[in-house]
């Protein structure tokens, strides 16, 4: 049986779902390198030039950690998931890019996406992936489907169920996804709800975000992330915002962001990488409405591997004492 | 004589301030912590202590700045604050109707944005240090004057000369260029301090609507020339409060006072006594993972007080006397 191995980095966080199942559809097994340590990070950035931005440094070090464990790497290219939309120039030559730097990969498999050049190719294509494991037009259907399937219910999950990707992931593979187990006392403050946009590789990988998340849980905080959202509903506002989009994953970002300054949530944390040309002028984008609009706090954070945990940590506690009392006076007056 | 202490421990130096109950300051010192925080926060309570009346009661501690965690582990602090918030609380204890805080100290600068009293937006410098006290320290290290004299001289300078500051390095170079041409050195010196604060409002400032009152707070608010720079490139006043170099400590502390009165708490404060305890502060690799954390720990006569710095909460978990069956992973 052919073991597929995926990366768990960048696009695995959207996919990985759909990925597996069309894998184990086919026969095949699948095995998602262990969540990003620091190990995984430096492994990655000594293999890539300074200016690799960090997301992709933390995509080869998991590679790294694949080899020997399987017999083939599944490294899919998105470009292009609407029409006139592009996506950043680093997802476009990944597998290049693993090849050059990771010499000792095994085989990487490969598919390209892009819905400019019709369904007939992206048919042909998909075909073209399933027949490294079968010969069969059939089966190959078969396992897509159910792969799209799965995707569709991974996504409502996290939509209709409102739940934060990591649970949503953990329901439908049956596959825990905390790699650290950090019990947080939990404070005595007002509940508050924020809103997150930002990438999911950055938003739900615990390494490099300082567990974000669970610090914002620990402060009462109901997080909301892009994924939660109907997908209709973020692209109004992505029209709203920016006329059309652009960028491939415009949504996550300029989407989410118009989406809660309008739906009004106590507060925007938007997490970029340093260094990440479409998330500055994203997120630059977001933080001009935000301050035009003056009723919900922003704040941008930006990683990178060098960004120290205190400055981050400081920040965030800044950010939530800041909507702390604000909410407090706020009821003051009100009383 | 119930009082409240405020603990502010920076990168380069250490304050704390003490408040009576109505939040007047009865006392504060100010110190340099010269990478040791737990002996700079030892002499400071040494020194407080020595300008105290005997009857002093310490109702609340609260402690800030970026070894906050440590100093709280040391006085027993019961409330433990970043130090946007303290300073952000303290300018506004002064000054209800400010709208611009900023604060610039050795190792970062921040930027606070307070409408109708209550604090929406702010920012703190990330890894470039030039708009910094550092910046200028560097620099009066080279033209080998101190600090003080480098201010002021550079008040007396009518015609600035611009030095292009957007980094340090770039800084030095230009300054030492504008040397060789034959400038006067005030006016060198001005020219730098005014590229302090294009770096400030370029970096930290950056699309920040910075309205008046501006409250200027923190260590390099000493610099008078600092002052007038931003005076100039604002054109507006800026405010210097008397205390502005403790704002820090003094936010802290009426943080603990607001605290205490809301949770009628008792104080942990460990007394003045702690200024005489030996500490020990050490650190080590955890092995327990591949994430190889650095996990610091103090302890006091072989017992481990606190540890952090982990990824995960194992040894904030693991008790002292765990300590031997875990020693295999350290
Ligand atoms: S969008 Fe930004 S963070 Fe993501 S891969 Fe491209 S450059 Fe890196
Ligand atoms: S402290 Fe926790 S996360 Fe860090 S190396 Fe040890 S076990 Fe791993």
């Amino acid at each position: 049986m052919t073991t597929v191995g995926i990366p768990r980095a960048l696009l695995y966080y959207q996919y990985y779902p759909m990925w597996k199942t069309f894998f184990e559809h086919l026969g095949a097994e699948v095995v998602v390198s262990p969540p990003t340590t620091r190990k995984t990070l430096t492994e990655g950035a000594s293999r890539v030039v300074a200016d690799t931005c960090l997301p992709a440094k933390v995509f080869v070090g998991h590679t790294v950690s694949l080899v020997g464990k399987c017999d083939c790497i599944f490294i899919p290219v998105i470009r292009s998931l609407k029409s006139k939309t592009y996506n950043c120039s680093k997802f476009l030559g990944l597998p290049d890019m693993t090849r050059a730097v990771v010499p000792e990969a095994p085989p990487i498999l490969e598919i390209e996406i892009d819905i400019n050049r019709g369904k007939r190719r992206l048919y042909q294509d998909i075909y073209k992936l399933g027949r490294h494991f079968t010969w069969n037009p059939l089966k190959v259907k078969e396992a897509a489907t159910a792969a799209w399937q799965s995707l569709l219910d991974y996504r409502e999950l996290m939509y209709r169920r409102e739940l934060i990707l990591p649970q949503a992931m953990e329901e439908i593979t049956g596959e825990s996804q905390t790699g650290l187990n950090m019990i947080l006392k939990s404070q005595t403050v007002p509940p508050t709800t924020i809103g997150l946009i930002g990438h999911a590789y950055l938003l739900y990988d615990e390494h490099i975000n300082y567990q974000l998340i669970r610090r914002l849980q620990q402060y009462d905080a109901t997080v909301v992330t892009p994924e939660m959202l109907p997908g209709n509903i973020i692209e109004a506002s992505v029209n709203k915002l920016a006329g059309k989009a652009y960028w491939t994953y415009e949504e996550e970002v300029v989407g989410a962001g118009g989406h809660f300054l309008e739906s009004g949530v106590d507060g925007i944390i938007g997490i970029m990488a340093f260094g990440c040309g479409p998330d500055s002028l994203m997120m630059d984008m977001v933080h001009r409405h935000a301050t035009r609009q003056k009723t919900t706090p922003f704040m941008c954070l930006t990683l990178e591997e060098h960004t120290s945990e205190t400055g981050v940590i400081t920040r965030l506690e800044a950010f939530m004492d800041m909507i702390h009392r604000r909410k407090q006076k706020g009821e003051a007056v009100c009383v | 004589m119930k009082a409240c202490l405020g603990v502010d421990v920076g990168s380069v130096t250490t304050k704390l301030a003490l408040l009576d109950e109505s939040d007047e300051l009865v006392s504060h010192v100010y110190l340099l912590t010269q990478g040791r925080p737990i002996d700079a926060v030892q002499q400071g309570l040494r020194d407080i202590r020595k300008q105290l009346p005997q009857d002093v009661d310490i109702n609340g501690v609260a402690t800030t700045g970026s070894a906050r965690y440590l100093a709280g582990v040391i006085v027993g602090a019961d409330l433990v604050k970043n130090e946007i918030t303290t300073h952000a609380v303290a300018a506004l204890h002064y000054y209800p109707d400010v709208q611009t805080i900023i604060e610039i100290g050795g190792q970062d600068s921040k930027l606070t944005v307070v409408r109708d009293g209550i604090v929406i937006d702010f920012a703190m410098n990330t890894v470039c240090a030039a708009g910094t006290g550092s910046f200028l320290d560097h620099q009066a290290l080279r033209l080998d004057m101190s600090i003080q004299e480098l201010s002021q001289r550079a008040l007396t300078s009518q015609t600035p000369v611009r030095i292009a500051g957007r980094c340090t390095v770039f800084a030095e170079s230009d300054m030492v260029h504008k040397q060789q041409m034959g400038y006067r050195v005030e006016d060198i010196l001005y020219g730098l301090c005014q590229a302090l604060v294009r770096n400030y409002l370029g970096n930290v400032g950056l699309g920040k609507e910075l309205e008046p009152p501006i409250i200027f707070q923190g260590g390099v608010a000493f610099n008078q020339a600092i002052v007038r720079a931003f005076r100039e490139e604002l054109d507006t006043e800026v405010i210097v409060p008397i205390h502005h170099e403790v704002m820090g400590a003094i936010g802290a502390a009426l943080m603990a006072h607001e605290e205490m009165a809301t949770n009628n708490g008792i104080s942990q404060f460990k007394g003045f006594e702690q200024s005489e305890v030996k500490y020990h502060a050490s650190s080590f690799e955890c092995k327990a993972c591949p994430n190889r954390c650095e996990v610091a720990e103090i302890s006091q006569d072989g017992q481990t007080l606190a540890r952090w710095g982990g990824r995960c909460d194992m040894w904030e978990r693991v008790s002292s006397t765990q300590l031997y069956s875990s020693e295999e992973i350290k």
